[in-house]
């Protein structure tokens, strides 16, 4: 727990135990460690992390401070070396597969779909863990199908091929595939990374739609802080492998924590969303 | 659900009655044009041998209602009861050609299946039987048994499959850690091929009979020679149960190939269908080697062929392989019983046959929406046109086809017509064999 942290995680971590507690949280991990095959010893330590019940949380850090690392683990993709996750208070590994992903979906940084897949079918493909091995699609499904293509407002594109869109067009399509899971819980791993101002800024309005419409918890990792502290309720700073802060970004985001961990001196200016101006790194 | 009236008008398929979408035209067209060869490779063969017939005879005998009709036929063919009495032209056509031709329609669309889904599951273009180690599990046990365990010799098709699903089995245990990957599987089933494969070399020079080397080259090449109903009761069982369920499956392999992460992400348990679906096709194809041997390339070259027709969607690639396997087969199988010319006529015609359905299809695309008109079918229609008129006019240069009295095993000819075309598929698909 915070309180016996003795390896000074960052300046609010206290907080992070206290003012959350697991009953606001969807999604809640504890003395989590995670490792990778290749790794020496953990790549995460982290003794306390909560997504707060229907609100956006950033992960926000620089690379390989983690933040990956932490999703996979959330998302049961990656098993961790010691800790408990808690998706709506119950253990994750007592969720069955299918009913896992009907409770909490997951993209992934990079995905990959056959070029000649239409954008439809992909989305169709987000209605498998409500269907069995012979299940065939029901009136449910087309209308989850219809509202993710809605939310993610890729209509236009549903005839095309997934191999002729561009960048930003295929995250959207992949996104309307995990809307169509219909998640109470949702991880998005870098949505915005590599995609140009304006498919950056239409993925993170379908974020926020969904969290104003649908009450859905979203926990998202970004790469732009400036991004995070404006989309977010929360943001959690990670810095090698720990929790530094976490808190609304009016807090989290400070001088401080441009210099501790991201090794930028930069301006914040509280207006009153945090503008951050970098000025160099150090 | 709502949907039960709508599910009840249409049984094909899982998806059909909701998604009419999926069985498209270019699907129904490569079926249809796909029977058709296999009908007019399938009536040649009937036609041909010491008992020669007029194509009209053939498809007299072949379509007989009242032998179609006959229960007591059937028994014999598929329950190995006493053959009735028949006329000779009947016997000839219904009970020395024809198993063959059956027996090859169903080793060509259980290999296409077999590598349809390996390379679904392992997510790479190169998977099949022959990548996987099947083929040399197989062979290895036909050789073991030839060579060193005769008194098994009667259990030979049996010995085959098991040696395929062992040598998969083993490749598996090697692929794993903690989880297998496409690309894990591919260097294990390398690894376990080289070594079965030396191993068969080995038992090569053991034995010292010719008749036994001549039988174990026989199976290790793939031949359809001399294959009898009772061939077509042992693969029948397994086709009936792997080609179902591969269909069945399909819908799994599309989201298999969005890769492990995404495919657990929507609640996949992605260790256990990928090996369930890799038994399904260990089944299918260990069922075609128990039959005829490891015919090669078919498995590799069906599911890129089909591809280039129905796109990525493993639902339609799945059906197009069930036709798609047993057409190519047929036409081998020509090449393999009657000879050079007779293949080459067989070319011809499915060549010719294959430009004039697909111009047909483009132009109906192209009516209804002149956006879909692809260049692959251009490709298509210029390329089947091509060879088709090639093969007609060598043959006509060279005074008409004849047909030979020497016969090669089934599985040269796929090779010879499966490596020149991986070729063109490698010089046309930069991305082919990515890892």
């Amino acid at each position: 727990m915070a309180t016996h942290d003795t390896d000074g995680t960052g300046p609010d971590s206290e907080r992070t135990a206290t003012e959350a507690s697991a009953r606001d949280s969807a999604l809640s991990a504890t003395d989590l460690a995670v490792s990778y095959p290749s790794s020496d010893g953990p790549v995460v330590t982290v003794d306390r992390i909560d997504i707060p019940e229907g609100e956006i949380t950033a992960l926000v850090g620089p690379n390989g401070s983690g933040k990956s690392t932490i999703i996979k683990a959330l998302a049961d993709q990656l098993a961790p070396d010691r800790g408990e996750i808690l998706l709506e208070g119950e253990r994750l590994g007592s969720y069955g597969d299918k009913e896992l992903a009907r409770e909490l979906g997951h993209l992934s940084q990079e995905n990959d779909a056959p070029a000649s897949i239409s954008v439809e079918d992909l989305v169709f493909h987000g209605r498998y863990p409500y269907r069995g091995f012979f299940g065939a699609v029901d009136a449910d499904d087309r209308d989850a199908v219809e509202r993710a293509i809605d939310l993610a407002g890729v209509d236009h594109l549903r005839e095309e091929n997934v191999g002729n869109l561009s960048g930003g067009q295929k995250q959207l399509a992949f996104i309307a595939m995990v809307l169509a899971q219909e998640t109470d819980v949702l991880l998005l791993d870098e949505p915005t990374t590599y995609l140009d101002l304006h498919h950056q800024l239409r993925v993170m309005e379908t974020v926020q739609r969904l969290n104003d419409e649908r009450d859905v918890t979203v926990a998202v990792v970004l790469h732009d802080i400036a991004q995070a502290a404006r989309f977010a309720d929360y943001l959690v700073a990670l810095d090698d492998g720990e929790v530094y802060d976490w808190g609304p970004p009016a807090d989290v985001v400070t001088e401080a924590l441009l210099r501790d961990v991201f090794d930028v001196e930069a301006a914040v200016n509280y207006t009153p969303e945090p503008e951050i101006t970098p000025k160099r790194s150090l | 659900m709502g949907t039960d009236e709508v599910a009840t008008a249409d049984q094909a398929g899982t998806d059909t009655a909701d998604r009419p979408g999926w069985i498209d035209l270019p699907l129904v067209t490569l079926a249809v044009l796909s029977g058709i060869v296999t009908l007019l490779a399938a009536l040649l063969q009937v036609s041909y041998g010491p008992f020669e017939l007029t194509f009209w005879e053939a498809w007299e005998t072949v379509f007989d209602p009242e032998l179609l009709s006959n229960p007591a036929v059937w028994e014999a063919f598929l329950l190995g009861a006493d053959l009735p009495d028949l006329p000779p032209r009947t016997i000839v056509v219904w009970n020395i050609r024809m198993p063959r031709v059956a027996v090859g329609l169903l080793v060509g669309a259980n290999l296409g299946v077999a590598g349809t889904i390996f390379q679904a599951v392992t997510r790479n273009d190169l998977a099949s039987p022959q990548t996987l180690g099947v083929n040399a599990g197989a062979g290895l046990a036909v050789l073991l048994t030839l060579v060193v365990y005769t008194e098994l010799t009667h259990l030979l098709p049996v010995v085959a499959a098991l040696g395929g699903t062992v040598a998969f089995l083993l490749v598996y245990a090697i692929a794993w850690n903690g989880g297998t990957s496409p690309v894990r599987l591919i260097l294990a089933g390398i690894i376990v091929a080289t070594v079965f494969n030396s191993l068969q070399t080995a038992l090569f020079f053991v034995a010292d009979d010719l008749g036994v080397v001549q039988t174990a080259l026989a199976w290790t090449t793939g031949s359809l020679t001399g294959v009898d109903w009772e061939e077509f009761r042992i693969i029948l069982p397994m086709s009936l149960l792997g080609i179902p369920l591969a269909v069945a499956g399909a819908r799994h392999l599309n989201v298999l190939v969005l890769g492990e992460g995404t495919a657990k992400s929507l609640g996949m348990n992605v260790e256990r269908m990928r090996f369930g679906l890799s038994a399904v096709a260990i089944v299918t194809a260990s069922s075609a080697i128990a039959v005829a041997g490891i015919v090669g390339f078919v498995g590799l070259i069906v599911p890129h062929l089909v591809r280039t027709i129905v796109g990525d969607d493993y639902r339609r690639v799945i059906l197009g392989s069930i036709f798609v396997g047993p057409a190519l087969l047929a036409v081998a199988d020509v090449g393999s019983r009657l000879g050079a010319e007779m293949f080459l006529y067989m070319v011809g015609v499915a060549g010719l046959t294959t430009a004039g359905l697909f111009s047909l299809v483009s132009i109906a695309m192209y009516a209804v929406d002149s956006d879909r008109l692809d260049a692959r079918y251009r490709r298509l229609v210029a390329g089947a046109g091509g060879v088709g008129l090639l093969a007609f006019a060598y043959l006509t240069l060279t005074g008409g086809p004849s047909v030979s009295d020497t016969q090669v095993p089934v599985g040269i000819v796929t090779g010879l017509i499966g490596g020149p075309y991986f070729l063109y598929l490698m010089r046309r698909r930069t991305q082919l064999g990515d890892l």
